[in-house]
């Protein structure tokens, strides 16, 4: 295990105050929020800022940290030793869900001893949740096509347990999930009893999904309606015509195109969106695509329209 | 629940969740969650906190707004605030994606 200098984390110095060390963090979580970042692995990084953020805030682990850590360089092999914390009193109320996201090396200093992420004024030092385990959350990402046809997807987490000698460790927890057809995006799936085990005996809790669905070329889903792109040759949009649309199991739809449809022309087919109860629907907008003029044919018939069509597109807007 | 070594997962339809289980899903007590709907900072679900029933995005929001109001500080207002500009600006790129602009 390697030693993590959470004051390097948040970008401070070791005499740093508490507000010298809450100012950083605030300007961290506004860099690194989750909610608020877009950069690839903020999520990560914000786990880390949280983490530092929730030892060197509290008096109690802060000195803990400082007494064991003393000497000590970022990503040095470190091992603390036995009972080291046995001169500490911590008060905190027990080892929460949401550490679960820390490293080992968090939960090996603070794992038995109320190393619980900060609580955030939501008066979390309650017991009334003490009988029951604590629901887990996680994110999972989806193709339109698994929401389509059902999947079972294999996800990992991070699970707090405690040892023989009493002490948190985290476990890494694979499951095999099956995703019911008719999935939304946002949706949850709730996995009963998989979340945090009930102190005391008590029922654990549940793990929550949370479902996303990867950008996909084709399709894009609003609920449980598909949103299909159809590109279509101009006579197919003048003329009216049938044209075979696939659909995310590979199967194809005959879609009626009506005469004269515009390009962005929205087109719905009830019922036959995403299966599900009720079904979505499929929504289809046309895009007119031109063939290009790049043979002498070509090019005749277009002069050819254009001599003979006196078809001007920006007669209505007066241009 | 089990089917073989495969988890079953059981879908949230809309409007599923009840006052007990929205604040054990967001580990606060059902007082915080009775406190955002009467400010109006939650969508209200009902008539009466029994008869309470919340969705997934309902969930997703309160979470969104705890983590406001912990890791800034946030009064609730300013993170209702930040939640619904941060929805209205994924409701607009999700309009851009769909009009090819993204």
């Amino acid at each position: 295990m390697h030693f993590k200098d959470y004051y390097q984390t948040l970008g401070v110095a070791r005499d740093a105050t508490a507000d010298d060390i809450k100012k950083a963090f605030r300007k961290l979580a506004r860099k690194h929020h989750p909610d608020l970042s877009k950069e690839a692995g903020a999520e990560a990084r914000m786990k880390e800022v949280n983490e530092a953020y929730a030892v060197l805030s509290d008096p109690e682990k802060r000195a803990a940290y400082d007494a064991l850590g003393r000497g000590y360089q970022p990503g040095q092999d470190f091992r603390p030793p036995p009972d080291w914390d046995a001169n500490f009193e911590f008060s905190g109320p027990g080892y929460g869900a949401e550490a679960a996201d820390f490293s080992d090396f968090f939960a090996e200093l603070f794992g038995r001893m109320g190393g619980r992420p900060r609580e955030g004024g939501f008066g979390r030092r309650e017991t009334r949740f003490e009988a029951r385990g604590e629901d887990h959350h996680a994110k999972i990402v989806l193709d339109i096509e698994d929401a389509w046809r059902g999947a079972t997807r294999q996800i990992s987490l991070r699970v707090p347990r405690t040892d023989a000698s009493g002490r948190v460790v985290l476990d890494t927890r694979t499951l095999d999930v099956r995703i019911p057809q008719g999935v939304r995006e946002g949706q949850l799936i709730r996995l009963a009893g998989q979340g945090a085990p009930g102190p005391g005996g008590g029922a654990p809790g549940d793990l929550l999904l949370e479902v996303h669905f990867r950008p996909h070329p084709r399709y894009q889903a609003n609920g449980r309606d598909l949103l299909v792109d159809l590109p279509v040759a101009p006579w197919e949009a003048a003329l009216g015509s049938v044209i075979p649309v696939q659909l995310p199991d590979g199967s194809r739809l005959k879609v009626r195109i009506p005469a004269g449809a515009q390009s962005g022309r929205q087109l719905v087919v009830r019922g036959k969106g995403i299966p599900g109860n009720p079904p979505g629907d499929l929504e289809l907008t046309v895009r007119v695509v031109l063939p290009p003029a790049d043979t002498a044919r070509a090019k005749e018939l277009y002069e050819t329209m254009a001599r003979d069509l006196k078809f001007d597109p920006r007669a209505a807007s007066g241009g | 629940m089990r089917e073989g070594d495969v988890l079953i997962g059981a879908l949230l339809e809309d409007a599923c969740l009840t006052l007990d289980e929205l604040s054990r899903a967001c580990a606060v007590p059902p007082d915080w969650v009775v406190e955002h709907v009467r400010e109006g900072l939650l969508p209200v679900p009902g008539e009466s906190p029994a008869a309470w029933r919340f969705s997934s995005r309902d969930l997703a929001r309160a979470r969104q707004m705890l983590r406001f109001e912990r890791d800034f500080d946030a009064v609730p207002e300013l993170a209702a605030l930040v939640a619904d500009l941060l929805a209205e600006l994924d409701e607009m790129r999700t309009q851009l994606r769909r009009a090819g602009f993204e």
